[in-house]
């Protein structure tokens, strides 16, 4: 652990990194109770005002409402739905990586090619075909659904990490105590292959919020009036060009938030690796 | 394993893929909520002409019927009636916006590819140093970005304040794509930004690893000049990861290819596709998402086939050595 804080000093990239997302993190946990607008207050007189202007700090939108108050509130829809999607799509993909890896043979060929035919079509075209079927997508049906598009992932990515381990000495004297599979599985390998799944959440933290982003923004997402940035982006699109704030500062949150998770788990992965 | 047992074993997992797809995506559009006929002739219909259009439409015919009918339909290049637009027949609309949307990955990766092969390389060789800093973090950052995000701000750029390129990429009435070929630029970029980071990231890892390898500093050692031994020796081990990574993000692509058609109304198949979600056109949705599939699945096809014919470690191998 300590090399870790020393790591971490000699990185500028993941500091910027871990100081942006914790700021999100910040602004989704008390943010809505300070800003002085709700997300669905409309001001009817002060429709598209430019930022900085009547006490709008980013401006307003088109039927008035608050671009920052509405920026704040959905950062904690987004990084609610994400880390859901990060922690379930991992925590299925281990359990299906280790029992294939785990077991071998057929079993392992069973999973992998279940999880081949799976891949077979792109997560976000996946996600959104069924959510759009569905229709009317709950914090719920989202999080369900892209950790189901994202487990075919995590699974290889898990199984991965179980095989590099499975062939070792503490796995061969557990056997021989006669402990159970699940038991050598989950007390015994898991804790040595954290640094691979640890990386692995992180990074598919990363690539839920670009996938629930452009969920949203493709329509299918959160449904109005909860706020979110992808929504947000293409419900003011047509007016880019007279308010372009209400456009840019929604896409601006999203780029500072993936790009800052992805510095700081591509620091993780660096450090994690070179310690295993 | 030889290259043909390889070649066939691949090609026989590729049809059995196509197969249970088509069969869980015909599965998925069945979970639909809502009746089929109801939704077609609207709330308002009587109970006697939705029973009379389910007959018609043959929707009482058990699930497997309807799959083999639908199935044998594909094959024989009859991808049905649109329900939304009736009497539209999806062949007649669909291979047009297929054509714009092969164009459309074909500038992206025009663009993309030699531009990442390229700063890979440059990020692979200088490792370390300034140049190498600059491209890996353009990397890390333009990856995660999602294609609206970096569509929109070209668009503010490029459209709003330079007012150098359409906002929207829609082609008038009348017109071809080809008579309109400057709305292909910003999509292309959006969809570069993205991959920009996946392939010059792998190119990079690659170029290090044969950079440090022992036949390259050989090379070096005896005084070939760098350029040659960088372009000549390393480059050609160096690109077979690339090659895979560019083949195996094909569905990103296409993933991506939804996301930028529908931010600037691009007509091709992923605003089709998005189109037929959003109005439920049951048959429509099943012809595009089973096109995506295929596209997806051929490509990873071609790429392992690719792989293996390029590297000989594979090609040369056989059960008797």
């Amino acid at each position: 652990m300590n090399t870790f804080y020393l790591q971490l000093k000699k990185s500028p990239l993941a500091i910027i990194g871990l100081s942006i997302l914790l700021l999100w993190i910040f602004a989704a946990l008390f943010g809505p109770s300070l800003v002085s607008y709700t997300y669905t207050e409309m001001d009817m007189h002060n429709q598209l005002v430019s930022p900085g202007e009547q006490g709008h700090l980013l401006g307003t939108d088109a039927l008035g409402r608050d671009v920052f108050s509405r920026i704040i509130y959905g950062s904690r829809t987004i990084l609610t739905v994400a880390l859901l999607t990060s922690l379930l799509s991992s925590f299925a993909g281990i359990i299906i990586g280790f029992i294939a890896g785990y077991f071998g043979g057929l079993v392992d060929t069973f999973f992998l090619r279940i999880m081949d035919i799976l891949m077979a079509i792109p997560p976000l075209v996946l996600s959104m075909v069924v959510l759009g079927i569905l229709g009317n997508s709950t914090i719920l049906s989202l999080t369900i659904i892209v950790s189901i598009a994202y487990t075919p992932a995590t699974a290889r990515v898990a199984r991965g990490a179980l095989l590099t381990c499975k062939n070792t000495e503490y796995v061969d004297a557990a056997r021989i105590r006669g402990e159970s599979n699940i038991f050598i599985m989950f007390v015994e390998i898991l804790p040595n292959t954290i640094g691979p799944v640890i990386v692995e959440i992180t990074a598919r933290f990363a690539y839920s919020i670009m996938m629930i982003a452009s969920l949203g923004f493709l329509g299918v997402g959160l449904q109005p009036p909860t706020p979110d940035w992808g929504m947000m982006v293409i419900e003011n699109k047509s007016i880019i060009r007279s308010a372009p704030w209400t456009v840019v500062y929604p896409s601006l949150a999203i780029a500072s938030l993936v790009i800052a998770i992805s510095l700081f788990s591509d620091f993780l992965s660096k450090v994690m690796i070179n310690e295993n | 394993m030889s290259f043909m047992k390889r070649f066939l074993s691949r090609l026989g997992f590729m049809a059995l893929t196509v197969v249970a797809m088509s069969f869980l995506i015909f599965l998925l559009v069945e979970i639909m909520p809502g009746d089929v006929a109801q939704t077609v002739l609207g709330q308002a219909a009587t109970e006697e002409s939705v029973a009379a259009l389910r007959e018609t439409m043959k929707l009482n015919d058990p699930l497997m019927v309807r799959y083999g009918r639908w199935a044998s339909g594909y094959i024989q290049g009859d991808l049905g009636e649109s329900l939304y637009m009736r009497g539209v027949q999806i062949n007649s609309i669909f291979w047009r916006r297929v054509g714009h949307s092969m164009l459309l990955a074909l500038s992206a990766l025009i663009f993309y590819v030699p531009l990442s092969i390229f700063l890979g390389v440059l990020a692979g060789v200088r490792a370390g140093k300034f140049s190498d800093s600059v491209i890996s973090f353009l990397g890390l950052a333009t990856m995660a970005l999602p294609e609206f995000v970096s569509g929109i701000l070209l668009i503010t750029v490029f459209s709003v304040n330079l007012n150098l390129l359409p906002l929207t990429s829609v082609i008038p009435i009348g017109q071809t794509l080809w008579q309109n070929l400057e709305i292909l630029v910003l999509p292309a970029c959006s969809i570069t930004f993205v991959m920009f980071g996946y392939v010059s990231r792998m190119q990079r890892s690659s170029m290090i690893g044969v950079m440090n390898s022992d036949y390259v500093r050989a090379a070096i050692l005896k005084g070939m000049p760098k350029r040659y031994v960088i372009f000549r020796h390393a480059l050609k081990n160096a690109l077979l990861p690339t090659i895979t990574i560019i083949g195996m993000n094909m569905g990103w692509l296409f993933g991506g290819l939804i996301v930028v058609e529908t931010l600037f109304g691009f007509p091709g198949l992923g605003s089709l596709t998005m189109t037929a979600i959003k109005t439920r056109d049951i048959p429509l949705i099943e012809a595009c998402v089973l096109f995506i599939t295929i596209i997806f699945v051929f490509s990873t096809f071609i790429t392992d086939m690719m792989y293996s014919f390029l590297n000989p470690k594979i090609r040369f191998k056989r059960e008797d050595l």
